[in-house]
């Protein structure tokens, strides 16, 4: 039995769960999945592509390399129950892994990433959601297994089929060896009735280093649980994510990434916006343990809202149980700077547009740093027309 | 008809008056410059011409070619034509130079009646007034004024006054924290815009930009109004002087 999480769960008050009540539990039947006419988004080149159907790998609609470092396990081929292939860390108890166990005892299949040590790799992984949350839930579900010194990318998407409410439980656990290097890019464009609730659990060892950056625009529901610890000497982890809520959307995110052991490295930076009545939660804990000496972090957590029913809760959170440490946190939630509007007003600017713009130039500070091979042009263009304006800000992307 | 034409405009920040009783007309091709002690109103008054939340006229009217300025949005006075030079113009990281020259020039040719800028002409006649600016190229793809110093920011103005081409420019303490190179180079700049059809409003405390910029008219703005009127000479009268001796004629 799983006890799922609730708004009375402190690192769950933000999170819009109704959606996840009301879904069926059961995964997609494969029968009840869209066969045809699935619209993806175009392939980033340079990228091997895999792509899921409600969870499931869709061969037909992949092209994965002939010696990819990725496999697809099934519980039922493994010889073993599917909790077995569960990443130890995720087995831990707490209701934060709720929705993980839950995508361990309903999905059927894991894409298994495993480069060996000092290989290179890079994945562009499109997860299509094509069914109603009343004929089941997706799992999609990772593992990347990183060797020694390996250098991996990873491009995630998360997409769905028109205005269907699908429901979507995703879980990723990452494991990076000494000196093996992530680059994570994930970009969730659901459509606008689905809900999506994702477990990232990362392992990083010395030396290590994980870059996780996260663009959230779509889905009525959006909760991301990231629970990341810097294992071994000198392990970094630098988190970035931008979302825009509008409307009805209510996009939340509890991080927390434990320092345990010396000099590790953290840069956490958030830019969030919220229009109309959109809702915004990100909570950023950060543990310093005992045993984690000269560890290094930095938190920068950022809300724009805009709008009288826009709201917004930026928690920075720090726990240091060691003397020997740097860290530095700021977060505020701010409306748009009125000496910035009047001054592109008094250029002539429509309001509508410099309106625009300023909320492109806050959360530019974030997509900016996503750079896995075109994917960033892709989020502007997303950005861009979340913003409303992309006609005009259209030149804005066309740098010179 | 004159280009401006303001009469006896008062005006509040914060509930406190600021302007008691402004007046002063503007004709095309006329250069104005305003000056004034600390506090006498002299922000405020391009402020109000520009629009600026917070500031509330409270009484007198303002005329723009012929119609009232008062009525229109601050958006609006740019595109019929009026231009602030800012006198600490603000930082806007992630929007780039000249995405908003480009959005700026648009927006006055719409309301012109005109198409937009073709691209490649846009770029070539933006380069030209930087050349005039002495502004490197790099500044166009840098966020709007980000990480310029004091002297950058100015010209960055008179660079956005040139390419947008207004009818009615008011500079407010453009010479302020430029040495005497960049103060000519920004002279030189509101000179090429200096036309028959066109008209400056200059703020400034100090009298070495007029060497420069030759005004037509100087007015001194004190306690909230114009306490005096005269040519260049008067602004050489006060820099020897000081502005007492307005202050107790006025």
């Amino acid at each position: 039995m799983i006890t799922m999480p609730t708004n009375r769960d402190e690192n769950w008050r933000y999170a819009n769960l109704r959606p996840l009540a009301r879904a069926r539990p059961e995964a997609v039947d494969p029968a009840a999945s869209a066969a045809a006419g699935i619209s993806l988004p175009a392939a980033i080149a340079g990228f091997e592509h895999w792509v899921f159907v409600d969870g499931r790998f869709a061969r037909n609609l992949s092209t994965p390399s002939a010696d990819s470092c990725a496999t697809l396990l099934h519980a039922r081929e493994a010889g073993q129950s599917f909790d077995d292939i569960l990443d130890a860390s995720l087995a831990t108890e707490g209701v934060d892994f709720a929705l993980a166990r839950l995508n361990g005892s309903r999905g059927d299949e894991v894409l298994h990433i495993a480069p060996a040590d000092g290989a290179t790799a890079a994945l562009e992984l499109t997860f299509v959601a094509t069914a109603a949350a009343s004929t089941g839930t997706s799992y999609p579900r990772v593992q990347d297994h990183a060797g020694r010194g390996s250098r991996l990318r990873i491009i995630e998407r998360h997409v769905s089929e028109g205005s269907l409410d699908s429901n979507i439980n995703a879980a990723f656990d990452v494991a990076l060896r000494a000196d093996a290097t992530l680059d994570h890019c994930r970009l969730q464009n659901c459509g606008e009735a689905a809900s999506i609730y994702d477990t990232l659990v990362a392992h990083v060892g010395e030396r290590a280093s994980y870059r996780l950056r996260s663009v959230v625009l779509g889905g009525i529901a959006s909760r991301s649980t990231q629970l990341i610890r810097l294992a071994g000497r000198g392990a970094r982890c630098e988190l970035t994510a931008a979302s825009i809520a509008q409307g009805p959307q209510a996009h939340d995110t509890f991080a927390e990434i434990e320092h345990a052991a010396p000099e590790t490295v953290t840069r956490e930076l958030y830019r969030g916006i919220a229009t109309g009545r959109g809702k915004l939660g990100f909570n950023g804990k950060m543990v310093v343990a005992q045993n984690a000496p000269g560890a290094d972090s930095e938190q920068s957590l950022k809300t724009l809202l805009n709008g009288p029913g826009a709201e917004a809760s930026v928690r920075p959170q720090l726990e240091i149980y060691t003397d020997r440490v740097r860290a530095v946190h700021g977060a505020t939630t701010g409306k748009l700077d009125e000496q910035m509007l009047f001054y592109m007003l008094s250029r002539g600017l429509d309001r509508r547009e410099a309106q625009a713009l300023l909320q492109w130039a806050f959360i530019e500070d974030a997509v900016s740093r996503v750079d896995c091979g075109g994917l960033r042009q892709e989020i502007e263009r997303l950005v861009a027309a979340q913003l409303q304006e992309v006609s005009s800000l259209d030149g804005l992307l066309n740098r010179p | 008809m004159s280009l401006l034409k303001i009469e006896n405009l008062s005006a509040t920040v914060g509930g406190k008056k600021v302007l008691n009783g402004v007046s002063l007309t503007l004709n095309a091709g006329e250069v104005h410059a305003i000056m004034g002690p600390n506090g006498s109103g002299k922000s405020t008054l391009s402020y109000v011409l520009a629009g600026r939340p917070g500031y509330e006229i409270t009484g007198g009217s303002v005329q723009f070619e012929g119609k009232d300025l008062t009525t229109l949005a601050p958006e609006e006075r740019a595109r019929a034509g009026l231009f602030l030079g800012f006198q600490y113009p603000v930082e806007i990281p992630g929007v780039n130079n000249v995405y908003l020259l480009k959005a700026a020039v648009n927006a006055r040719r719409k309301a012109l009646g005109l198409t937009e800028v073709d691209a490649y002409e846009f770029l070539q006649m933006v380069r030209g007034k930087m050349k005039l600016m002495q502004m490197d190229e790099s500044f166009l793809s840098r966020g709007v004024n980000e990480g310029f110093s004091g002297g950058e920011k100015k010209r960055n103005e008179i660079l956005q006054m040139l390419v947008i081409e207004p009818r009615l420019a008011v500079l407010d303490e453009t010479d302020s924290g430029l040495d005497i190179d960049a103060l000519k180079v920004v002279a030189r700049g509101v000179n090429s815009l200096r036309s028959a059809d066109r008209g400056v409003l200059l703020i400034t405390h100090y009298q070495r930009l007029l060497d420069h910029v030759v005004p037509d008219f100087v007015h001194v703005l004190a306690r909230g109004r114009i306490a005096k009127t005269g040519d260049k000479s008067l602004a050489l009268e006060l820099e020897q002087r000081g502005y007492d001796w307005v202050l107790e004629v006025a």
